[in-house]
């Protein structure tokens, strides 16, 4: 997603003086910026904990910076210098996670996978924490991160997922999820890259006459309630799906507030069950490998397993009948 | 390992070190041929770790985890291939595991991993990190009091993260002369060095911590292995050495790349100019 996020980048400091960016070794983000605003475009190297003590600067300044590192490594590594001073300094910072979260890095190994990056940005009070699904959304999510005022973390996929939508149809309101298909057999929630897996898996319980909703939740935190909450009321069974652990993610964020509202609505949350995801392959074959896939939903749903399964399986009425 | 050799055997010594270092580019870039792949820093330090493999590590390749190795941390782990060409040279594992850079169920992994890899310490690819292990390392030995010895290949770009420095402080405070540090000074990240964040004066950084620094050509076997057989520098002092190379040495038309993947006219090309 660098060429959207670069092109928008340019787009936002020509119109506002106070846009800037900071780069950790990432170049092609700023490059176009660099070229037009060469004093607004500054690379520092390979270090991500003065990244973000420099963004924090320009920040007391007046500046609107864009803090660009390495998914894993500018949410892990810098992760107190985010915490303190941009969250607890309350500063106009936009952190970007750039070149791809999950596991898309596959066989590149667990130091390249961003498997925590939405938990610990969720951890941080008054950030905004989005993961953009495509090159259209992730246009839109820079711009809404420009205007809105705050630390703000974006998840830049690498790739995109086919959100089948035509753009003209599209909207993106921070904090909103995405209705992608009606349907009242399930919810299946996605996120980012996964947001592919949960229409596949919508196609795949479709062919067996199963209408399944599914909700794209790009934005999570603050995240949509009433969008979860209507799920829960409508929908028997929710499962979210994430290239990420499990624990404090989409599926963590959604749990909370199915928990606090008393909803009983059974939940499943397919992503890393609290494991590294240590072997070499490609992205889907780690995915297939640690069950982060369209099947491992569609099982969820049809042949739910774990605590809460027989409640689930005689309360799914819509399922019925279906082997 | 061996006694002081005459002067023709220094030279057929340093023959046969240049040849494994040939021999670890050869893989690297047949590595290369198959799969995406650090290249550049990968060949820049090829002759670093034919001297350390074949010369100056004690090693069991039999026993990985032998208390009585020397430890070497790739902090700079995303070089992998060409220690993954190293250790198979040395037996770690068959030379065939190469093939499968990548690929499902791999032994060996884009950067470097101990939980898949024989041979293999400590995990690295986040920058930063392995110097910081080394000083640990180094004062359990001494806890032990144990004459093993830690070995620590470092990027120069890798050098901006400020957690090498706190190590660099913490090492020359413990007087780890058990420690050494070696820069692979390819002048390259993914952009020039110098020109993203400047790091020179290197050596008087080092210097002034309180290490003992020498500056030596990367690619000149016969002063890498001086240099390496002479550690500590001196005594109550951790060695480093600046060894200026060459990102992508050995393969004319990569040279500063820092990744580069091969194509079939490329990859006999790259073969071509190594002698293989
Ligand atoms: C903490 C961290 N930040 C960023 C990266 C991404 N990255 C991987 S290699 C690299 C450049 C490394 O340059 P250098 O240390 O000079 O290594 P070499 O030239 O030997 O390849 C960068 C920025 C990383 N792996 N870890
Ligand atoms: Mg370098």
């Amino acid at each position: 997603m660098a060429k959207p996020f670069a092109r928008v980048l340019l787009e936002l400091a020509d119109a506002d003086p106070r846009v800037c960016a900071v780069s950790c070794d990432c170049r092609g983000f700023i490059a176009p910026l660099a070229e037009q605003f060469p004093q607004r475009a500054i690379e520092i190297g390979i270090a991500e904990q003065n990244l973000i003590g420099i963004a924090a600067g320009l920040a007391v300044r007046g500046k609107i910076p864009f803090a660009i590192g390495m998914n894993p490594f500018v949410t892990m590594r810098c992760f107190e210098q985010v915490r303190t001073d941009l969250g607890y300094g309350a500063r106009n910072v936009k952190v970007i996670g750039a070149y791809g979260g999950g596991v898309v890095y596959g066989g590149w190994g667990c130091t390249h996978h961003a498997i925590e990056e939405m938990a610990l940005m969720r951890l941080i009070p008054t950030m905004t924490v989005v993961m953009p699904a495509d090159a259209w959304e992730t246009e839109q999510a820079v711009r809404a991160a420009a205007i809105r005022e705050g630390p703000f973390y974006i998840s830049l996929a690498r790739g995109a997922a086919v959100v089948e939508q035509p753009e003209e149809a599209r909207s993106f309101e921070l904090g909103k999820a995405v209705l992608l298909r009606e349907g009242d057999a399930a919810t299946i929630i996605g996120v980012g890259p996964t947001v592919a897996d949960a229409l596949r898996a919508g196609d795949l319980l479709e062919s067996q006459g199963i209408a399944a909703r599914i909700l794209e939740m790009h934005t999570v935190k603050p995240i949509d309630r009433e969008a979860i909450l209507r799920a829960a009321e409508e929908t028997p069974v929710i499962v979210t799906i994430e290239e990420h652990t499990v624990i404090g993610g989409l599926g963590g964020a959604v749990a909370e507030v199915l928990a606090e509202a008393g909803a009983g609505t059974p939940l499943k949350r397919i992503g890393l069950q609290d494991v590294f995801a240590v072997m070499s392959g490609s992205q889907q074959d780690l995915k297939s490998r640690y069950g982060i896939t369209a099947e491992a939903v569609v099982k969820e749903i049809l042949h739910p397993s774990g605590a809460g399964a027989h409640h689930k399986d005689t309360k799914n009425t819509k399922l019925r009948g279906v082997p | 390992m061996c006694g002081v050799p005459g002067q023709q055997n220094r030279n057929e010594l340093i023959a046969e070190l240049e040849e494994k270092a040939r021999r670890i580019r050869v893989l690297v870039v047949k590595m290369a041929g198959m799969s995406d792949c650090h290249t550049g820093g990968a060949l820049s330090m090829a002759d670093i770790l034919a001297v350390l493999y074949f010369r100056i590590l004690t090693l069991d390749p039999r026993n990985p985890q032998w208390s009585g190795r020397d430890y070497f941390i790739l902090s700079k782990g995303h070089c992998v291939p060409s220690l993954d060409a190293a250790l198979a040279m040395r037996g770690f594992f068959p030379e065939e595991t190469l093939t499968t850079h990548l690929e499902r169920d791999s032994m060996i992994s884009g950067h470097a991993c101990a939980r898949l890899t024989p041979g293999i310490d400590v995990s690295t690819g986040s920058l930063g990190h392995g110097l910081s292990i080394g000083v640990g390392c180094a004062l359990g030995i001494k806890m032990d009091r144990e004459p093993n010895r830690v070995f620590v290949v470092l990027g120069d770009g890798e050098l901006q993260e400020g957690s090498n420095w706190e190590a660099v402080m913490a090492a020359a405070h413990h007087r780890l002369d058990n420690l050494v540090a070696i820069v692979d000074r390819n002048w390259y990240q993914t952009g020039a060095t110098e020109e993203m964040m400047r790091l020179e004066p290197l050596a008087d950084k080092w210097a002034s911590f309180g290490w003992s620094v020498l500056t030596i050509d990367g690619h000149d076997v016969a002063a890498i292995v001086d240099t390496l057989e002479s550690v500590p520098f001196e005594q109550g002092r951790p060695s480093v050495v600046i060894a200026n190379t060459v990102k992508g040495k050995g393969v004319s038309f990569i040279e500063t790349r820092h990744m580069a993947r091969f194509d079939e006219a490329q990859l006999r090309a790259a073969l071509h100019e190594l002698g293989a």
